[in-house]
């Protein structure tokens, strides 16, 4: 039935504005592999969305270079967020992830940005 | 003698659904209260004394037709009511509703309130149980952006993935569905849901996880859904524009209120951005990187057939969208010029598209903010991008707007007494890194981002916002008024030829509709983040705004603009309503 209403779709002109989306050749995006443990990455995916410039900035969170929480303080917030600043991703990332993100926080050079 | 009444009302509606006779144009509508609920409005006598969907109409005009507050004696307007919810996590968001003397809201948590519309008295509430570890692990909640009304109900979405019917009259729930898998997906809903005939339609959230960014289509009698429409590859040709599995990486969420065209029997609606934000293959992303190809029914505006949920026509305003900029923000503007009937869209990227009703064709395309570089122009007439700046591994500078978009998902307003479109344009910048980040093909509780960055002042000058009064079809713009920094609340315009403006330092403010004079403003002690209505009650005329801070986007005025941002508050909020004294 979606054929059908996109074959309706094409026989109405619909598309011909813009021009047709072009199909594309079968390729499987990049496996993933030890990029899961690259806090880097981790933090490029999920973090930066709301730490700027990847931890060295202010932003929609707090900068976090040259942070004087202690790892054990980053962990907890990175578990368990913060009630309407924060999401817990407790359940999101494995103890070894949650290490990275932190080795990753304590990486950061205060003096950029 | 009230319930009979209401009852009665309700009967009507329902029996001119079904024989489509409430359909009526926007000409022919002599304001913005058109559509199902509108018919029974004006049934009772009061056409425009209500605001009973989203977007005031299914016409999106945000425009109360009411005149006893005007540009004379708007400065006698002064506060008649306040309602706190309490707990108002990152702000109120939501465009309250009001038929029949009862506003209704949701505020955080999807939590609803029924008051009097003249008083502000309490006649009901309801505070659905919501699974709290599911809402701690959300990123973008727990705010609820809105309800819908009819059928004797009040329909309301959750963070954790239901569409809850409560009765009118009582707040107690006629029925509970679930539609989303929220504890995998981790996303919900906090888009206001879309009556149309007997059917409740709602999208879900989702631009940066991994799900298909569904919207639903639920009998608005029993709570059982009836279609499911699929945004990412939801058909065989969509699938294609998605190289290899690569649609598991998902998006296109329709994450706020659609509008609905009677005359056709369509559904508009508008879909976000595909997963993750950025691309690392830059100009080569129809071969190579996350999700190779056009990545359909992402940053798309969809027509659906509102009894089955198909797919009728569509528009990809941005094929493979690499900047986070969605469609599904802003309204649809329907109007009729030179004997076309048109719908105008505003995309988050800065441009307003103008379509032809009929099937999605692009009648012309027009620039609402100055500064836009991810791409160089969009064609007028085609909608084709010109020069687009894709963006590969690595850093780059002055991408032109920010990720927060030239507009945001509030709502502009329409007057067909001026004839002008009012809407508000943000003005900033980012720097970025893009970073070749894992894909993420399973649902799992983490954004998909794909980038570091940080936002800016354009070169050259300050960040700052504008509130501008243009013609719709053309941009053409007639009058414009600049604040410090861009407002992010919905905007109101009225027959009493006012533009009301909720701004972010917590000022309400009324602009001449005709000039752009300002000609009232209010303080409520915090910014503005959610919506404003009119509404008559009693024989008066009110204005009613949500207030509250600490959207995702006003959560990066802090570190831009600095004060009062950075000490305003963000788990506060309350309904204010003002009229003459």
């Amino acid at each position: 039935m979606r054929l059908f209403s996109v074959r309706l779709g094409l026989a109405l002109g619909l598309l011909a504005a813009a021009g047709r989306p072009a199909p594309v050749a079968a390729q499987s995006p990049p496996a993933a592999s030890d990029e899961s443990l690259d806090g880097a990455r981790i933090f490029g995916s999920t973090c930066g969305f709301c730490h700027q410039a990847g931890g060295r900035a202010p932003g929609r969170g707090p900068k976090l270079a040259g942070t004087q929480r202690s790892d054990e303080f980053i962990l907890n917030r990175i578990r368990v967020g913060k009630e309407g600043a924060m999401p817990a991703y407790g359940r999101a990332f494995t103890d070894k992830q949650l290490h990275a993100l932190v080795s990753y926080i304590r990486s950061l050079k205060d003096d950029a940005q | 003698m009230k319930q009979r009444r209401a009852l009665y009302l309700a009967g009507l509606v329902t029996v001119m659904l079904v024989t489509g006779a409430c359909s009526m144009s926007t000409s022919d509508s002599g304001g913005g209260m058109s559509g199902p609920r509108a018919a029974s409005m004006s049934d009772a006598g009061g056409a425009g004394n209500d605001w009973t969907t989203y977007h005031g109409s299914y016409q999106s005009w945000h425009y109360s037709p009411l005149t006893q507050i005007n540009t004379d004696n708007v400065k006698k307007l002064q506060v008649a009511w306040v309602h706190h919810p309490g707990r108002s996590t990152r702000g109120l968001q939501s465009m309250p509703l009001v038929a029949d003397g009862v506003l209704y809201y949701t505020g955080s948590y999807s939590r609803v309130w029924a008051l009097d519309a003249a008083t502000g008295q309490p006649i009901w509430s309801y505070f659905p149980k919501l699974n709290d570890d599911l809402v701690a692990a959300q990123t973008h909640s727990p705010y609820t952006r809105g309800i819908a009304l009819g059928m004797g109900k009040v329909y309301v979405g959750t963070v954790d993935g239901r569409l809850i019917a409560l009765d009118m009259k009582t707040g107690q729930p006629a029925w509970d569905t679930k539609l989303v898998n929220s504890e995998k997906l981790t996303v919900g809903f906090t888009g206001a849901p879309l009556l149309v005939k007997d059917k409740v339609i709602i999208g879900a959230q989702g631009g940066e996880w991994p799900g298909r960014g569904p919207i639903f289509g639920v009998d608005a009698s029993s709570g059982k859904k009836v279609w499911e429409f699929l945004t990412v590859a939801g058909t065989d040709e969509a699938m294609k524009t998605w190289g290899g599995e690569s649609w598991k990486t998902g998006g296109g969420g329709g994450w706020m209120a659609g509008a609905y065209d009677a005359e056709t029997n369509t559904v508009w609606w508008g879909t976000g951005n595909p997963a993750p934000l950025y691309d690392w293959s830059g100009g080569d992303w129809k071969n190579s990187g996350p999700r190779p190809g056009d990545n359909l029914y992402t940053t798309s505006v969809i027509a659906l057939d509102p009894d089955t949920g198909k797919l009728k026509f569509y528009h990809q305003e941005l094929p493979h969208d690499a900047w986070d900029f969605d469609s599904a923000v802003g309204e649809f503007v329907m109007l009729d010029r030179d004997g076309k009937k048109l719908v105008v869209h505003p995309n988050k990227g800065g441009h307003v598209f103008v379509y032809d009703r009929k099937d999605a064709s692009v009648v012309n395309v027009w620039q609402l903010v100055n500064n836009i570089n991810f791409v160089k122009s969009i064609d007028p007439k085609t909608g084709a991008l010109i020069g687009r700046r894709d963006l590969p591994l690595g850093k780059h500078s002055n991408l032109c707007p920010a990720i927060a978009g030239g507009m945001s998902w509030n709502s502009g307003a329409y007057s067909p007494k001026t004839g002008l479109y009012y809407k508000i344009g943000q003005e900033w910048c980012m720097d970025l890194e893009v970073i070749k980040t894992t894909p993420v093909l399973e649902p799992q509780a983490q954004l998909d981002i794909g980038a570091n960055f940080t936002l800016r002042n354009p070169e050259g000058g300050k960040a700052y916002g504008h509130l501008s009064g243009r013609d719709p079809v053309t941009g053409q713009k007639k009058w414009e008024v600049r604040f410090p920094e861009p407002p992010l609340a919905s905007l109101l315009a009225t027959g009493g030829n006012l533009v009301f403006v909720p701004d972010p330092r917590g000022m309400l403010r009324a602009y001449n509709a005709e000039t752009g004079q300002e000609v009232w403003s209010h303080n409520n002690g915090i910014g503005h983040n959610g919506g404003i209505i009119s509404y008559s009650a009693k024989g008066k005329q009110y204005i009613a705004v949500a207030t509250g801070w600490g959207s995702l986007v006003g959560d990066e005025f802090g570190a831009l603009f600095g004060e009062p941002f950075k000490s305003m508050p963000k788990d506060a909020g309350a309904i204010v309503v003002f009229t003459l004294e």
